[in-house]
Formats: C-alpha cells, sequence, structure tokens
C-alpha cells in the first residue's frame, strides 16, 4: 500500500511534469494527478485518496508557485469523496467514466476558483470556466476513460498470461 | 471507522487551510521550501530526460522517413540523417545561446542566465521554473527577459530555483506604452493564455494593429522599452473609459528554453538592443 502511495504521488506529479506539456491540445493540458488519485481512490477508499490527493496536490502547489495548499485541499477532498462514493457506484463503463470523471474535474475546479478567490485571484469566474476548468474537465475525462480501458486490457492480459 | 475518516478529512482540511492562512499572511511558506529542495533536482533530471526523449522520438520518425525514401542506402542514410540531426540541434541550440548572450554582453544591466527546468501550463498558473534560486542571491521580483523581449517576474524563490511568473499568467500586470503613439496602458494576461493592453479612451485613438507595446519602466521592477507583444486587434468599447487592444506576445513562452534574469538595478531603457520589425 505504502509503494502504490508514494507511486501515485510521485508517478501522477512525473507524469505532470513530463507528459503534460507534450499532451497539451489548443493549451489545455490534463491534471494527470488529479486522474490518478481519482482512478486508485475508487479502488482503495477513502483513506487512500484523502491522502494521495493531498499530498499529490501538496506537490503540484510546490511546483507550480501557487499559494501551497489550494490543490492539496481540493484533490485531498475530492480524493476522500470519490472514495467514499465509489464503493456505491458501478462505474466500469465509459457512459459513466467520462462524465463522472469530467463532473469531478468541474467540482475540482469549482472548489480551487472559490479558495482563491478567497485570497483576491484576479480573473473572472465565466472566464476561468470556459476557458480553463471545462476544457481541462472534457480533457481529463476522455484521457481518464483511456487510461481505464488501458488498465483493464493490462490486466486482463496478466489473467490471460498467468 | 467512520471517525477514523472524519478525523482524516478533518485533518487534511485543517492543515491545507493553517498552510493557505500562513502564506496569505506574508509569511515564506517552509513547506514549500522543504517539497522545492525535493522537487527540484527531480524538475532538473526530468526536463533533460523529456528532451533527450523527444530528440530520440524525432530521430525516430526521421529514421523511419529515410528508409521509406531508400532502402538500399538505409543504413547509411540512417547514420547520416542522425548527424544532420545532432548537428542542426547543436546549431540551433549554439544559435540561442549565441542570442542570449550577446544581448547579455551588450545589456547596461547585471543579469543571470538560467535554464527552464519546468513549466506549469494549466491555466489557473502559467509558470516557469528556473534553475536559480536562492543561492545565486535571486529576489522575489526580479525581472525574466530573452532575446525577444520580456518574459516575467520571479514571484517565488527556492534554495535552487525560481518560480517566473510569466505575462500570460492571469494574475500578471506590467506597466507598458505604444512605442509609436507613446499611449500608456497596462498590460494584463488572461486565463485563456493570452494577453491584452489596456488603455484609456481618450490616449489610444491612433493605436493600430502592428503596434508594438513595451515595456514603461515605471516602479522600477521592469527595464524600459523591452518589446512585451504586438497589438493583433482593437476592442473599441465605443464610451467606455479603458478601450483593450489583444496583443501577440513577442516570446514564444512554450518554447524558450533560456531567460536572463536582471539582477542589478533596473533603471535603464534598453529598447536599442531587441529587434523591433520582426
Amino acid at each position: 500500500m505504502k509503494s502504490l502511495f508514494a507511486l501515485t504521488v510521485f508517478g501522477g506529479g512525473v507524469a505532470h511534469l513530463t507528459l503534460a506539456p507534450a499532451l497539451r491540445v489548443a493549451d489545455v493540458a490534463p491534471d494527470i494527478p488529479l486522474l490518478v488519485v481519482l482512478l486508485l481512490a475508487l479502488r482503495h477508499g477513502p483513506e487512500f485518496g484523502g491522502l494521495a490527493g493531498f499530498a499529490a496536490g501538496l506537490l503540484q502547489d510546490a511546483v507550480s508557485g501557487g499559494l501551497v495548499g489550494v490543490q492539496a485541499l481540493t484533490k485531498g477532498v475530492v480524493g476522500f469523496g470519490i472514495g467514499t462514493l465509489g464503493g456505491r457506484f458501478s462505474v466500469t463503463q465509459p457512459l459513466v467514466q467520462v462524465p463522472g470523471l469530467v463532473l469531478l474535474s468541474i467540482v475540482e475546479g469549482l472548489g480551487r476558483f472559490v479558495i482563491l478567490k478567497l485570497f483576491h485571484y484576479p480573473a473572472a469566474f465565466g472566464e476561468v470556466m470556459t476557458y480553463v476548468v471545462l476544457p481541462q474537465a472534457l480533457y481529463n475525462g476522455f484521457l481518464g476513460a483511456a487510461l481505464v480501458f488501458a488498465l483493464a486490457w493490462a490486466e486482463s492480459l496478466r489473467a490471460r498470461t498467468s | 471507522m467512520k471517525t477514523r475518516r472524519l478525523v482524516l478529512l478533518g485533518s487534511i482540511v485543517l492543515v491545507c487551510l493553517v498552510l493557505i492562512t500562513v502564506q496569505s499572511r506574508g509569511r515564506s511558506s517552509g513547506a514549500g521550501d522543504v517539497v522545492a529542495v525535493i522537487t527540484t533536482p527531480i524538475q532538473t533530471l526530468l526536463a533533460r530526460v523529456n528532451r533527450t526523449a523527444f530528440g530520440l522520438w524525432a530521430t525516430y520518425l526521421d529514421w523511419k522517413n529515410v528508409r521509406a525514401e531508400n532502402r538500399r542506402l538505409r543504413d547509411e542514410n540512417q547514420r547520416l540523417r542522425v548527424d544532420a540531426l545532432q548537428i542542426g540541434e547543436t546549431v540551433d541550440e549554439n544559435r540561442r545561446l549565441r542570442r542570449l548572450l550577446v544581448l547579455r554582453d551588450r545589456l547596461p544591466l547585471d543579469t543571470l542566465t538560467g535554464e527552464i527546468i519546468a513549466r506549469e501550463w494549466g491555466g489557473w498558473v502559467r509558470s516557469l521554473t528556473v534553475n536559480r534560486g536562492r543561492n545565486d542571491n535571486i529576489m522575489r521580483l526580479t525581472a525574466v527577459i530573452g532575446p525577444d523581449g520580456l518574459i516575467g517576474r520571479v514571484v517565488d524563490v527556492r534554495p535552487g530555483a525560481a518560480i517566473v511568473q510569466v505575462l500570460t499568467d492571469p494574475a500578471s500586470t506590467v506597466g507598458a506604452h505604444v512605442v509609436r503613439t507613446r499611449t500608456s496602458g497596462i498590460v494584463e494576461g488572461e486565463a485563456r493564455g493570452t494577453m491584452r493592453f489596456k488603455y484609456m479612451a481618450r490616449d489610444g485613438a491612433g493605436i493600430l494593429v502592428g503596434d508594438l507595446i513595451v515595456s514603461a519602466g515605471h516602479g522600477g521592477l521592469f527595464p524600459r522599452g523591452v518589446p512585451i507583444g504586438r497589438v493583433i486587434a482593437i476592442d473599441d468599447r465605443g464610451s467606455a473609459l479603458f478601450h483593450y487592444a489583444a496583443l501577440a506576445p513577442a516570446v514564444d513562452f512554450g518554447r524558450i528554453d533560456e531567460v536572463l534574469l536582471v539582477t542589478g538595478d533596473t533603471a535603464h531603457d534598453i529598447a536599442a538592443h531587441f529587434p523591433v520589425d520582426g
């Protein structure tokens, strides 16, 4: 569990630093640590989701130069929430995965906006939603679904070979 | 079980709120420094691995094309192509570094060269991480420029790195003026990754598409005359007090690899050292 936790935090961070700029489409980059936290929180529950979200967010805050604690808070809460709710929903279908990831990304974005606004973030709500939150949420949804497919395929391959 | 979970959630929220509150009250973040000590070497390593990996990928693509083009000469062609790519990359890097060094030597300013080791391009924050920090006596609000123009300012200094807020960051504002008409205004970053020039409507009637905007040098933060961008569209808001002009940045923030950090006095007009026709 500890190695999985470290892999989630540092693996997500490493992927965010190396892959996210390369995966940029029309100046929109996916939030890879959020995806990793959400997907693993679904499997490992609220404690894992909360702690992994907190640590991954803290790392992102430190790297990006923003207020340290904002992403740690939003990702921690979202990771905890999805870990709690995960056991009650079936999330194996793409029709659930894509809108679910989009919705969670929007919730995380709204949380960040509210916290930053308390500390005088200058951008307007409409602008942030139109140009940052919604495009990134859509991207997260499709990339996350692709990631789920890839994981399922890898697991079935492993089951077949063993 | 339920209580343990609630205590965990409460602890996470509490720690984050304490961190944010401490920073917002102007105290430096020790937590940020501790994380930076771990992340800066990793970022430096990753930046190098990233560049090498993409270089290898480009080489591989070229190799495939050469093979399809002439199978008989494949081996020789491959070697030549790889050599040419390496030379081309070296030439390109040399050209970039030479431009930077020429600028550094000509400028009447004390500067320090820095290498970009990470980029944050999420939209909330648009920043670059430079491999110069507290150990190099870099201070907060240090101006950062490149051979093509103004890049931004240092907003956070860590032991081995500094975070540069680029001009397209939504929180970035820079005093500027139009070179041709001398109209003063403010260049603001926008969440969509663009910049706009905000000016008093009564002063800006003569602004045209293509006009060059440079830093005004007020406040002693940025040197005067550093190119910021060119006007690509004018948003005439009728009788409003302020009008806006959309700008194309002078610097391609997504591709820049080396920068100059202005470490000394910035009270100079350095417009003559930058291209005005590009």
